[in-house]
């Protein structure tokens, strides 16, 4: 039998960077994690809030400067948005912190879309993942779509990253004004892989759009989670390519129902029934 | 001469024996809240705890209920999963092979949308080798058919208690549900059938709404309340329970440090059950039996002498 994992983490910075979004440093140990993964995370010891909050990995630290994804620790950025995350933000350097993971998936550039153009998609805080995942390609087309000026600073990391960078706001303060799935559908055709994460909506959008063209699209989901190891099965996505009958033997291509901690968060686009979202 | 070394035998403190099955703690982890085990595996060290119970087998796998599941509401969480399980079939073939190689007892939770189904998953599980006892879930608060049915009613509660029997040898536990008028009913009407244990309490049926969309959090509207917000009430219905069952009791509801899972003990459960925690710390059963230890040992009492020894 394993031995525990090592769920602490020690906070080396909480800096707010935009009003009300924060970048947490965490020293941890167990941190080497993949583009598109996520750790649960408990905001307090006690038991309200009770449950653990997911939240994508921003960057990882490698204080050796290491090029392979070392384990001193992660970045994770954080928009204010409840109590956990209220509490969260309160945390100062050598403050501890419960963190459970890497859990998921993530994001992979597979073999065979090695020599398609690779679209990184984002909306809003959508864009953590995704500037990770840009470290690891050093190249490729962001797409970034936000409400205004104030947040296109976000998306920063995906310059530092080697992408070409477009913006769009809704209100039109910076950037083009629109949506980022406005940019996309400049900027795609049928030899695009794109990768997408944000508003249920923009994914949506994004999984038609990739489908009328003919590009391959993954998408990172997100869903309300209580474990973040597939054991509660809170976070059931429906799936639009089961074969209509629970698959017993437990292989995830045919079943109704796929959980978004354990056989995601990244999704193929024409994987999910959009409809039953 | 050397002697040889005498071998000491060291008695375990926090074994109990519950419906004739030995069990090395009062610690198990709850139905639904443990998957099938080897979820945990990397988490915690499954050979610790006292029992695994199951997520909920019924005779045909089912999908589930469409999403969202899940909400968290203050100090507990609404669930309505939907008893989305393997089947039968499938858990005696995919998923006891890992169970039977590790250290603790296995129970199964069954469930059936009729009482015929009851009958078949027990007997189906029956002669499944490394399952030591079933688990009769009548008190699922998220499917239309089954489930809280049979849960609130006490003849159908005896009658899916007496099927189960009739069908298997394993001893029996019935889970109740509290969302009924008198418990003391139930455990009666569930004791007539013939359980050997008694398992309580699951969810309470709660709701919870987005005002600003006025919509139901959960697709399936209402859910199941668990974690530590329904904690007194579980511990008021496993002492009301107590007064009147003769077959040993399980206790649970918002358990989530040793000290909650003493209330029970104290209370007059024979055992106990750990659900919601192992969310937020998927090794809080084992550090929870390992605080029971530490507690009879602060008191110099054995496990027996602490069961049911409220002072009213």
């Amino acid at each position: 039998m394993k031995k525990s994992p090592d769920t602490k983490a020690v906070v080396l910075y909480n800096k707010e960077i935009l009003p009300g979004y924060f970048l947490l440093g965490l020293k941890w140990k167990a941190a080497k994690a993949a583009p598109g993964q996520f750790v649960m995370l408990r905001t307090s010891g006690g038991f309200d809030p009770l449950l653990r909050r997911p939240l994508g990995i921003y960057s990882v630290i490698n204080a050796g400067g290491k090029k392979t994804f070392g384990d001193d620790g992660i970045e994770l950025l954080y928009k204010v948005v409840g109590k956990g995350t209220k509490i969260l933000s309160q945390k100062v350097k050598g403050d501890g912190i419960d963190v459970l993971g890497p859990l998921g998936n993530g994001f992979t550039l597979k073999a065979e879309h090695e020599n398609k153009k690779v679209i990184l998609l984002s909306g809003g805080m959508g864009m953590v993942p995704l500037v990770f995942f840009a470290k690891a390609l050093g190249s490729g087309t962001a797409l970034f779509g936000c409400r205004s000026k104030a947040e296109v600073q976000l998306a920063s990391g995906f310059k530092k990253n080697g992408c070409k960078l477009r913006v769009a706001t809704e209100d039109g303060s910076a950037g083009e004004k629109g949506l980022a799935t406005d940019l996309l559908k400049d900027e795609i055709t049928n030899d695009s892989v794109v990768y997408a994460c944000g508003p249920v909506a923009m994914l949506k959008a994004t999984a038609a759009i990739a489908a009328t063209v003919g590009a391959v699209c993954f998408v990172s989901l997100e869903r309300a989670m209580a474990c973040g190891i597939g054991a509660c099965l809170g976070c059931a996505v429906k799936s639009g390519k089961h074969s209509g009958v629970y698959d017993p033997s437990g292989v995830i291509e045919n079943r109704e129902y796929k959980m978004v901690c354990s056989d995601g968060p990244v999704f193929d686009g024409a994987d999910i029934d959009w409809e039953a979202f | 001469m050397k002697k040889p070394a005498r071998v000491k035998l060291k008695s375990n403190p926090l074994e109990v024996v519950i419906a004739g099955v030995k069990f090395k703690n009062p610690v198990m982890t709850a139905s639904g809240t443990f998957g099938y085990g080897s979820e945990f595996a990397a988490y915690t060290d499954l050979n610790k705890l006292g029992a695994i119970v199951v997520k909920g087998l019924s005779l045909k796998p089912r999908a589930g209920n469409p999403g969202p599941r899940t909400v968290e509401t203050p100090c507990g969480m609404l669930n309505a999963i939907g008893l989305q399980n393997v089947g039968v079939d499938a858990f005696i073939k995919d998923k006891m092979p890992f169970l039977r190689g590790v250290d603790t007892r296995v129970i199964a939770n069954i469930f059936g949308e009729t009482i015929d189904e009851y009958a078949e998953v027990a007997h189906r599980l029956d002669n499944c080798p490394g399952v030591s006892a079933l688990e009769i879930n009548i008190s699922c608060p998220n499917v239309k058919k089954g489930g809280i049915v049979f849960g609130t009613d006490p003849l159908q509660a005896y009658a899916v208690v007496k099927a189960v029997k009739d069908a298997a040898r394993l001893p029996v536990i019935t889970k109740l549900s509290p969302n009924v008028t008198d418990i003391k009913v139930m455990v009666k009407a569930v004791e007539d059938a013939g359980t050997d244990a008694i398992s309580l309490i699951n969810t309470l049926t709660g709701m919870a709404i987005d005002v600003e969309k006025r919509r139901p959090y959960l697709k399936n509207v209402t859910g199941g309340l668990s974690g530590p917000a329904i904690r007194p009430v579980a511990v008021r219905l496993c002492w009301e329970a107590k007064k009147v069952a003769r077959v040993p009791l399980v206790g649970m509801g918002g358990i989530m440090t040793a000290s909650d899972a003493l209330e029970f003990l104290i209370a007059g459960a024979d055992a106990v059950q750990v659900g919601t925690a192992s969310f937020v710390d998927p090794d809080a059963a084992v550090k929870i039996a390992s605080g029971i230890a530490d507690y009879l040992k602060r008191h110099a009492m054995t496990l027996g002498e602490l069961v049911g020894s409220i002072r009213v």
